[in-house]
């Protein structure tokens, strides 16, 4: 019964540079999310900022997007720098369907997130 | 040769479903445990069925998971309610005679402990077998009947733990049922007749097992004017429908107070923070319409969107058309969603059609998704239709993807009869 989670793996980590990544892959759907919800809970919403590695997601369904809007709001609460990297083109062309491209800041991969958080 | 009540017993060999199952470490174990007591090469957990013994575990004894039920052995072993032993098949009439005797590993020494349910009867054996013969201890035969008993002991939480399984499937399924015959209640049964107009409407399951939010509705406004709506609630099962019954109910109030398309969506929106805000947001994506009838049978239409796809017309020139409400914003769960309002009119022969993302994140057999680029470019193959033969068209784009299609779809088609169809109608 717990065999729909595997289909989504979430890793958190620090980087040596501050800001915190958690990185996102496979199926982040109403089976998967509350994996994603409870790593986002657990995060340090600080100044160093927060970037959420979605490289390696293939498929995001609303529940999903619940859980994106969610670590939004924590980090318009917190005053956090949040960004979305490497968010692949089908995953792009949802988001600006409900107009979530308005409510991100988006970078093509983890390293520009991270570089961007720095300056 | 069979026990007194087989058929009880066999009743009890199926109760615990137990076999053709795969290999399973814990029986793994009790049969290699068994050899180690007796310091034989062989050993199994057999389970005898009607016409054969079959091996939920083997040690030693490669290559072999069943064998036919034939006397001298197992078959004979549950016949007892004590440990079973042939210190030398040479000796023993019915056991020579067994295959496993005769042939292939050549057993000279059986011993077995029959594994026996709480109410008597003996689904099978914990047996170790050797080549050559021998004379078991008493307290090696005290072992085998621990070992027997640890395998019904097993088999007992593996039934446990089925019915546990099921009863909970039934559950779900019974949920999902219920939540099912909910959401069709949240679509109007049928849709009504607007003068000059041709409306269908469709709602396209994916899964039996995870009920959608779609939503739908077309309905008179107090001036003369006609209101529509679709959109997509998030989430599965039953908290969608409770989503999908409030936002549908605020959506037709909403739109008495004031039927312009934007507050409506903002009503909405205002509605959901407050019923969801704290614990678990919720959001939904919708289009909401005004359509205003003219005199010369056309119809203007006063289009908003927030975070749904844009609805698409299909001109009389067989032209497909994006009115774009592209940069509206999902409702419920951001601080100022913006809503995206704009108008076209539907001539005499135009079609418009409103769908949830169920249709566009659907996969192609190439692995991609259809988009709108790809359900525009089947729009145009079809050329100008009716409302009816619009919503056909799509119904047949659904069934053909198939299994690519992995979320409900909701489907509304509008469309105004050309001159000639009105001619038509006439004639009827």
């Amino acid at each position: 019964m717990t065999a729909p989670e595997r289909l989504l793996t979430v890793t958190p980590r620090h980087t040596a540079s501050g800001p915190f990544v958690i990185e996102v892959a496979g199926e982040l759907d109403h089976h998967t999310a509350r994996v994603l919800t409870s790593a986002v809970e657990e995060a340090p919403f600080d100044r160093d900022g927060v970037v959420l590695d979605l490289s390696g997601l293939t498929y995001c369904d609303s529940t999903g997007i619940t859980v994106l809007i969610t670590a939004y709001h924590r980090a318009q609460a917190a005053g956090t720098p949040l960004s979305l990297a490497g968010v692949r083109p089908d995953q792009m062309r949802v988001f600006s369907v409900v107009g979530l491209d308005q409510v991100f800041t988006f970078h093509p991969s983890v390293d520009a997130a991270v570089s961007s958080l720095q300056r | 040769m069979r026990p007194p009540d087989e058929d009880a017993r066999l009743a009890a060999v199926r109760r615990y479903q137990i076999l053709d199952t795969p290999p399973d470490g814990a029986f793994d174990r009790i049969a290699a445990l068994a050899a180690r007591i007796f310091e034989a090469p062989m050993a199994t957990v057999a389970i005898v069925d009607a016409d054969r013994v079959w091996f939920k575990a083997t040690h030693g004894l490669t290559g072999m998971d069943q064998v036919g039920r034939d006397p001298g052995l197992c078959a004979s072993a549950i016949l007892r309610g004590e440990p079973y032993v042939v210190t030398d098949t040479v000796t023993d009439a019915r056991a020579l005679a067994n295959p496993l005797v005769q042939g292939h590993p050549g057993v000279r020494f059986y011993a077995a402990a029959p594994i026996t349910t709480s109410d008597g009867q003996r689904l099978g054996t914990v047996n170790v077998l050797d080549t050559r013969p021998r004379r078991p201890t008493d307290a090696q035969l005290d072992a085998l009947q621990d070992l027997a008993a640890l395998v019904m002991d097993e088999l007992e939480l593996r039934l446990s733990a089925i019915r546990t399984v099921t009863a909970e499937r039934d559950r779900r399924a019974e949920a999902e049922r219920l939540a099912r015959t909910l959401q069709r209640t949240l679509l109007p049964p049928a849709l009504p007749t607007v003068p000059g107009l041709q409306a269908a409407a469709a709602y396209h399951t994916a899964s039996a097992q995870e009920v959608g939010g779609d939503f739908y509705d077309l309905f008179p406004l107090n001036d003369g004017r006609w209101a529509f709506f679709l959109g997509d609630v998030c989430g599965k099962g039953a908290d969608a429908a409770a989503l999908t019954s409030l936002t549908r109910y605020t959506l037709r109030a909403a739109a008495i107070y004031d039927p312009d398309p934007c507050a409506a969506l903002a009503n909405l929106d205002t509605v959901l923070k407050g019923e969801y805000q704290g614990g678990s947001p919720r959001y939904c994506t919708a289009v909401f319409g005004a359509l205003e009838p003219l005199a010369d049978g056309s119809f203007d239409i006063t289009l908003a969107g927030g975070g749904h796809p844009s609805a698409l017309a299909l001109r009389a020139d067989g032209s497909v058309q994006p009115i774009s409400t592209t940069g509206g914003q999902l409702i419920g769960m951001l601080p100022e969603p913006r809503f995206v309002q704009t108008t076209t009119r539907l001539l005499p022969g135009d079609g418009l059609l409103l769908y949830t993302d169920g249709l566009t994140e659907a996969r192609t057999p190439d692995g991609a998704m259809l988009g709108e680029e790809g359900l525009m470019r089947h729009l145009a193959t079809v050329g100008a239709l009716t409302a009816d033969d619009l919503l056909g068209s799509v119904e047949a784009l659904l069934s053909r993807l198939g299994d690519g299609v992995s979320d409900d779809t909701a489907l509304l088609a509008l469309s105004v009869p050309s001159p000639s169809e009105n001619r038509n109608q006439e004639n009827r």
